[in-house]
């Protein structure tokens, strides 16, 4: 019953996720010309003016790194705290200490 | 002016990144770190909400430029923090019971081993709930939020030589890694759709062209908050969760992680970037019905649990219900006084309980702490030998009921105000999930006042370090039910004001423009 539920709620979404996917009613792919400004606006201003502002070739890093730097940090932060975690569960338990 | 925000993050996140090292220094030189750290955030925080309630205005900072706007272009480029009186009374809450938290923790985890990773994992989970509380930008919330689910992930399983605490990880960590997937699937539709991230322009975006995706994202991430904040249908890994972890972790957990990841960034969400371009009362319909439904399980759950830790949280379910009320009145009846009214008891719930319930969960701590056991039926009569900590129990359990000279009284009153004068039948189901809750914590009352019985003969009362944050928050609990009606006018009704208008949400990061 529960799993029938389940499944019939994956299904729904999906067909939902289907609908938003297809470019008449929901999201374009492959934009270009107008729809490119339309909808990429703060792309084309990266690539416009990254060179200029932020001084690297390379948008990408451009970005990641001094447009939206804190988001790295915040990367980075997960990263360490993945860590922090995984090494805190694999230390050894508290009775073996005692033997 | 607005030169404090970025210390809210600097503050713990240096104090996260240097724990390792600090820890090199030994065992004091850690826990008096933790604190220090805490402490010095929540003068930060103390100072943000001072600067803001004063001045009234929401403050925007860009990250990396004077101005949030790209040059000649009318969109925002960069990440803004934009902290208006809601967002930092939260972070002030957040400060308040972390500091709370550690402090308590140089005592209850003495037994424990790793402690330099716990302190590290605690201050990153502070850190992560403060970029909830303070982002401006759509996906910065969601790498804050992961941030946040992953250091609680750890705590939760941090005492990996018990069977629940890996038990309640693993379901934690599936569940809430599914939610947090379902987040990030409705930001990426958001920006496929409409190109930008930031939620102020993004709101403008919506209220220009609403389009189907765009109701598709609230929904995904309406899903994935739920499942953040526990509510009913999804509520089950909430009461794993928050029995097995350490009691000062179960404290952050209830009080601060379900309400930031959850009902506030719902809140956030649905007022701040999508009421101006969506029908506010559809969506607050469905946030009422998970409310009601939240209500009465987690509180009618509460009472037949035997296990008090496992109690305290179907008693959190039971209270999410309450501030997911407020939220959905506050959504349904948007611009009116009877919605204001139920949004301004929410976030008045919200800080309430987060006060409440952590000194609840500490009171747990420190019976589990002394004798070993967290079963309600083998701990009557405990007032006898440990007469401070079970005053502060009755404190605790009288506020979340409730009773008027506490704090919960003018919250809940709030709420049950608006939620009759919006429809009588909210307010007969907020009424019946007391009646649980009152239930619930009845029985622990008598358990705690009853004949000692030989376990609890030996028991003592803790040392300073457990007792001091205990009798903390007991004062705030008392002083703050001093005077209801002073804070609810100068502090909720205003932040639920700003919450509500979303033009000034806008105008604060567009400007001129």
């Amino acid at each position: 019953m529960k799993r029938t539920f389940g499944a019939l709620a994956l299904l729904f979404l999906l067909g939902v996720l289907l609908v938003v996917a297809s470019p008449s009613t929901g999201i374009k792919f492959g934009l270009g010309g107008e729809d490119w400004k339309a909808y990429r606006y703060t792309d084309q201003y990266y690539i416009e003016h990254g060179v200029d502002e932020v001084g690297g070739t390379n948008i990408v890093t451009d970005i990641v790194f001094d447009y939206r730097g804190y988001d790295t940090l915040g990367e980075a932060t997960v990263l360490f705290t993945a860590i922090a975690g995984a090494v805190a569960l694999l230390r050894p338990w508290r009775r073996d200490e005692n033997e | 002016m607005n030169g404090l925000i970025p210390y809210l993050i600097i503050v713990p996140l240096l104090g996260a990144f240097a724990l390792p090292i600090v820890g090199l220094a030994g065992r004091k030189a850690r826990e008096l770190w933790a604190i220090l750290i805490t402490g010095i955030t929540l003068g930060v925080a103390a100072g943000l909400f001072k600067e803001v309630w004063e001045s009234g205005e929401i403050l925007v900072y860009t990250l990396g430029a004077k101005s949030p706007l790209g040059n000649g272009v009318p969109f925002p480029i960069r990440i803004v923090w934009e902290v208006d009186p809601i967002s930092a009374l939260f972070a002030l809450m957040v400060t308040f019971i972390a500091f709370v938290a550690v402090l308590y923790s140089s005592e209850y985890m003495r037994h424990d081993t790793g402690l330099e990773k716990y302190y590290a994992l605690v201050l990153v989970l502070e850190v992560g709930m403060l970029g909830i509380a303070i982002t401006g930008d759509l996906f910065n919330f969601y790498v804050f939020l992961e941030i946040m689910s992953i250091a609680s992930y750890a705590l939760v399983a941090f005492r990996n030589d018990t069977w629940e605490g890996i038990e309640a990880g693993i379901k934690y960590m599936f569940v809430g890694s599914l939610a947090s997937s379902f987040i990030l699937l409705g930001i990426v539709l958001l920006y496929g759709q409409y190109g930008t991230l930031t939620m102020a322009y993004l709101a403008k975006m919506i209220a220009e062209n609403p389009t189907f995706t765009a109701k598709v994202a609230l929904g995904l991430l309406a899903g994935g908050l739920l499942f953040k904040s526990g509510a009913v249908p999804v509520h089950m890994w909430l009461a794993d969760a928050h029995p097995a972890a350490p009691s000062s972790i179960s404290a952050m957990l209830s009080g601060l992680v379900i309400k930031i990841g959850g009902t506030y960034a719902l809140a956030r969400l649905a007022f701040s970037v999508f009421s101006a371009g969506i029908s506010t009362r559809t969506i607050g319909w469905i946030i009422i019905f998970f409310a009601c439904v939240t209500l009465i399980v987690g509180n009618a759950m509460a009472i037949i649990q035997t296990d008090m830790k496992r109690l305290f949280a179907f008693s959190s379910v039971g209270q999410i219900g309450y501030i997911l009320l407020g939220i959905g009145i506050g959504l349904a009846a948007y611009g009116s006084d009877v919605g204001q009214v139920a949004l301004a008891g929410a976030i008045y719930h919200t800080v309430n309980h987060a006060i409440m319930k952590a000194l609840l969960f500490l009171v747990a701590g420190v019976v589990i702490h002394q004798l070993g056991t967290k079963n309600l039926n083998e701990l009557s009569g405990i007032a006898r030998k440990m007469p401070v900590t079970s005053f502060a129990f009755l404190v605790g359990a009288a506020a979340i009921i409730g009773l008027p000279p506490l704090n919960g009284f003018a919250s809940k009153w709030l709420i049950y105000e608006s939620s009759a004068l919006f429809n009588p039948f909210l307010a007969a189901v907020a009424v019946i999930g007391t009646a649980f809750c009152t239930a619930a914590y009845i029985r622990v009352l008598f358990t705690f006042f009853g004949r000692p019985s030989e376990r609890v003969m030996k028991a003592r009362e803790p040392g300073k370090a457990m007792l001091v944050p205990m009798l903390i928050l007991v004062v705030a609990i008392i002083v703050m039910g001093l005077f209801p009606w002073a804070i609810s006018d100068k502090v909720m009704l205003p932040a639920a004001k700003t919450l509500e208008n979303i033009g000034a949400y806008v105008s604060a990061v567009l400007g001129g423009a």
